[in-house]
């Protein structure tokens, strides 16, 4: 009896913690939403690709020299693909990893305050770009001047490829290095400063050593980025017919064929269930399994940093140390043993020797200049590239909106096309692509930040962490045409939902969920802990005071990210190519009809409608001002927020 | 920074040898269409005899890509239908016939194609009545004016006593896409209660949004291929397309070829201008 009045109020704590317990099941469900998606993308891409494996056979697809689909017989060759893709990736390396490296030590180290504030949201906003804008540029500026100053008979090249996937490569390189360089410990430089070294010896010898693995997590995501991008190389690398490597391999003229490309370029018109479209998931896969590696790496590498971070004992760094230098003496051995074959097979033997004569003897020259001088040399150095950056910058901005101006006007954004896009305006195209981005984030951002929050709240580092991480991670670095075959293999095949508005949106979604766990959750953990106890102390249960305590602090730094989505999800032409847009003048009704786009109309307008030079400026410019102002109030709020939240 | 500035001074030097890569005449750039295309199906069948293409033709996602490419590359040559041709390229004389609409259809030149409809079964109700629409008199003056060459003996379209409300979906095609598009603009002013929408995306979207119910009519430049046969899909033919051989403007070489010279080239066996002049 005298337990029975106990358990009354037991009744109420009950119902209460049913709650509880369903707050946390659809929390939990959330989180590893991300992991199913990037199983299924797995599964439906090995099950459209499996056919042609079993066809043509996995040992001849994967090194077959010749891929031409649609000849007597049919090849399936994918080595010329996989290479191109390689080589286009390593060209945009060689340009993207030392202006990204200059920028990032320049900001975190050289400069000023107020050239901070002004620079790194500028190197951000490069990131908004999107790849289709990048690939206009490309087409009609960057080709045209390669092919006039190199005297070549087309610019549609390698080359171009690689310096357009390079600029894109920078903003991701240069954050992430640049988080890497600012949170090495303060002590470390003091003490470098305090010993006599200078600044540069002190970035050189101190900094950039111990930010280093960092700094190779930056350049692996920047690797992922650029072996991923599909639009930009589509447009302006050539894509030979059936695939080329290059003749000599050094010979960055030749036009070359990516992955991604392939597939931008023949998924749209190729009959499916035919062995070719088997043939062009086979590519698809090829090309996941190459950017799920690099992440992989870049992962670990991360993971690792944090925990040498975590766990800073002195013991444990001699050995390492150790097998560190081997480690780099031989890497830089093997750079060198390459560099030098190459050079060999593309200047021949006497330029080599007189290059390696030459860089001996500036070796030593350096070893001779004063500490002073050299620091003068290493910051001109890095003054030049980041400003070579900002000009870049400024090309590409410059030319969109002096060629969109005269566009722009209030017809062309509030009427429909006419004469196939040649006049008129784009307004079913912005509304298409604000209802494209509106399903997205309405998908996403409910997972996204319940996923966050099982992540931060409700679970303590283990395995099955590490496994949602991992698999947001990979989600992450998945190629967006990647998304766009496995939404058009699941959603509009499979489930039948056919080329649609709610495909396109899901697809989106898919895409922009990782950024959003991961914004959210950094905003959250930047929440007190004493904040949580003082609430959990007063008798909240956990699920009140994430509502009332945890969440709202949190608000704007889970803004910041939802935008962020937005503005990638605005940008972006591969997902939705397969899934909802059509070129078309109508408004959608339903959502399970197609609708047009901003970046798909600039595409289908660059190439393929005649006449439309004009509209083709208005639309990219468009385009751009409405995914830059995203990332705009992405930053500000982010700044802001980073200000007033001092707790 | 030493990697970077090996890495510099490789790439300076492979500019400079490029450089200096200097050739007499003018090399010839090879511009196509990907491989799924309906235009280089029937290139492929009736200029290349379905032989190997060189590889170095360079593949383009459109029409239009084609026709941009070769007006800014001096030493290029493409393939593209009638409609593409304008003032910032130069269309071949094939064994010696002008690419003309007039030469389409008085059958001498050589390279022409059919352009199609599909509808899933027989076509019906506002979806027949606008096939029959294009394929009237008044339809295919649209595809006259549209660069596309008419079909012969068309009949004026009777609209006397039917109405139509509703939507129609039409979808497909990029290469029929401004047919369609201007004839759905003049099919909704004679049926005011029906909602006409035409949208592209290539001929295999069309195949594949018509066969699956999303569209009413697929729109495509190429017939249907093996793996498609048995969707149910019925065919109808709507216009020819002339495809014209064009080279950049600035090209003084040639102003004609034979097929043969043109199967050459895309062969790879013919490489510089120079060689094909008089």
């Amino acid at each position: 009896m005298v337990v029975k009045l106990h358990l009354n109020p037991k009744g109420y704590f009950t119902k209460k913690s049913i709650k509880e317990k369903s707050v946390k099941t659809i929390l939990f469900i959330s989180a590893i939403f991300a992991v199913i998606v990037i199983f299924s993308i797995i599964f439906f891409l090995f099950r459209d690709a499996y056919p042609i494996f079993l066809k043509a056979g996995i040992w001849q697809f994967l090194a077959g020299m010749r891929w031409n689909p649609t000849g007597l017989p049919p090849l399936y060759g994918a080595l010329p693909l996989i290479v191109g893709t390689l080589l286009v990736t390593i060209g945009a390396m060689v340009i993207a990893i030392p202006l990204s490296l200059c920028s990032a030590i320049f900001i975190a180290e050289i400069a000023t305050p107020r050239m901070k504030a002004i620079i790194k949201p500028a190197i951000e906003l490069l990131a908004g770009i999107p790849s289709v804008v990048y690939g206009f540029f490309g087409l009609i500026v960057l080709t045209t001047w390669l092919r006039v100053s190199f005297n070549l008979p087309t610019g549609e090249s390698w080359l171009a490829g690689s310096i357009l996937l390079g600029i894109m490569a920078i903003p991701t390189i240069t954050s992430v290095a640049e988080d890497a360089i600012s949170s090495v410990p303060r002590e470390y430089k003091e003490g470098s400063l305090a010993v006599g070294a200078t600044r540069w010896q002190t970035i050189s010898k101190v900094i950039v050593p111990s930010a280093l693995s960092g700094i190779t997590a930056a350049i692996i995501l920047g690797i992922g980025r650029a072996i991923g991008e599909t639009m930009a190389v589509m447009m302006v690398c050539g894509n030979p017919t059936y695939g080329l490597i290059p003749q000599p391999i050094t010979n960055v003229f030749a036009p070359i064929k990516t992955l991604t490309a392939t597939l931008g370029i023949e998924m749209g018109e190729v009959a499916s269930g035919s062995d070719h479209f088997h043939a062009l998931f086979g590519l698809a896969l090829i090309l996941l399994i190459i950017t799920l590696v690099v992440n992989v790496i870049a992962t670990m590498i991360l993971g690792r940093l944090k925990e040498k971070q975590h766990a800073a004992s002195k013991k444990k760094i001699l050995l390492p140390f150790k097998i560190q230098e081997k480690i780099k003496k031989s890497f830089y051995l093997l750079v060198g043993i390459i560099v030098v074959w190459l050079l060999f097979i593309s200047v021949g033997l006497l330029l080599t020797i007189s290059i390696l004569v030459i860089i001996v003897v500036a070796y030593y020259l350096t070893r001779k200049i004063t500490a002073k001088t050299m620091q003068r040399i290493a910051f001109g150095t890095i003054a030049l590239a980041i400003i070579t950056v900002i000009i870049i910058l400024s090309i590409i901005l410059v030319y969109i909106v002096s060629n969109g101006a005269g566009a722009l006007s209030w017809d062309f954004i509030t009427t429909g096309p006419s004469n196939v896009g040649r006049s008129g305006g784009i307004f079913p195209a912005i509304v298409g692509t604000l209802y494209l981005v509106a399903g997205a984030i309405a998908i996403a951002l409910p997972l996204g930040v319940g996923a966050a929050i099982y992540l931060n709240e409700y679970t303590r580092e283990g395995k099955l962490t590490k496994i949602i991480r991992a698999g947001a991670d990979l989600l992450n670095g998945t190629p967006s045409i990647v998304f766009g075959l496995f939404g058009f293999a699941f959603l509009v095949l499979y489930l039948k939902m056919g080329i649609s508005l709610i495909a396109g949106q899901l697809t989106l979604s898919f895409m922009i969920l990782p950024t959003i766990i991961r914004t959210t959750e950094e905003a959250l953990k930047s929440v007190p802990q004493s904040l949580r106890e003082g609430s959990f102390a007063l008798g909240a249960t956990k699920w009140q005071t994430i509502k009332k305590v945890v969440l709202p602090p949190a608000a704007p730094g889970i803004l910041t990210g939802a935008i962020l989505g937005i503005g990638r999800a605005a940008g972006e032409t591969a997902p939705i190519m397969f899934t909802a847009v059509v070129f078309s003048n109508y408004i959608p009704q339903s959502v399970f009809q197609p609708v047009n786009a901003l970046p798909y109309h600039l595409f289908t307008l660059a190439t393929s409608i005649n006449g439309s030079k004009q509209n083709q400026a208005g639309t990219a410019l468009v385009l751009l001002i409405l995914v830059i102002c995203f990332y705009l109030i992405a930053i500000l709020l982010r700044n802001r927020y980073r200000k007033t939240m001092k707790w | 920074m030493i990697i970077g500035l090996i890495g510099i001074i490789l790439l300076s030097t492979t500019l400079l040898s490029g450089c200096t890569q200097k050739q007499e005449g003018l090399s010839i750039v090879l511009i196509g269409r990907d491989s799924t295309s309906g235009t280089r199906v029937y290139f492929s069948e009736r200029v290349m005899n379905n032989e190997n293409f060189s590889q170095n033709v360079l593949d383009k996602s459109s029409n239009g890509a084609v026709q941009q490419t070769v007006a800014q590359t001096p030493g290029a040559i493409g393939y593209v239908g009638l409609g593409y041709v304008d003032s910032t390229v130069k269309a071949l004389k094939i064994n010696n016939i002008t690419a003309s609409v007039e030469n389409v259809l008085a059958g001498t030149y050589p390279i022409s194609r059919d352009l199609y409809m599909f509808t899933k079964g027989e076509a019906a109700g506002a979806a027949k009545e606008f096939i029959e629409y294009i394929q009237s008199t008044e339809g295919q003056a649209i595809v006259q004016e549209q660069g596309f060459v008419p079909l012969p003996n068309s009949a004026p379209y009777n609209s006397s006593g039917k109405t139509f409300s509703g939507t129609l979906t039409v979808s497909g095609s990029t290469t029929v896409l401004p047919i369609a598009d201007e004839a759905a603009t003049n099919f909704k002013a004679i049926y005011p209660g029906l909602t006409v929408t035409v949208s592209g995306g290539g001929s295999g979207a069309g195949i594949t949004a018509v066969s699956g119910g999303q569209a009413d009519i697929g729109m495509s430049s190429r017939d249907l291929q093996p793996s498609e046969n048995n969707l149910g899909l019925v065919r109808y033919t709507i216009a020819k397309d002339g495809i014209a051989i064009i080279v950049n403007p600035e090209n003084t070489y040639v102003d004609g070829l034979t097929i043969a010279q043109v199967k050459a080239i895309y062969k790879g066996e013919i490489t510089n201008w120079k060689d094909l002049s008089k």
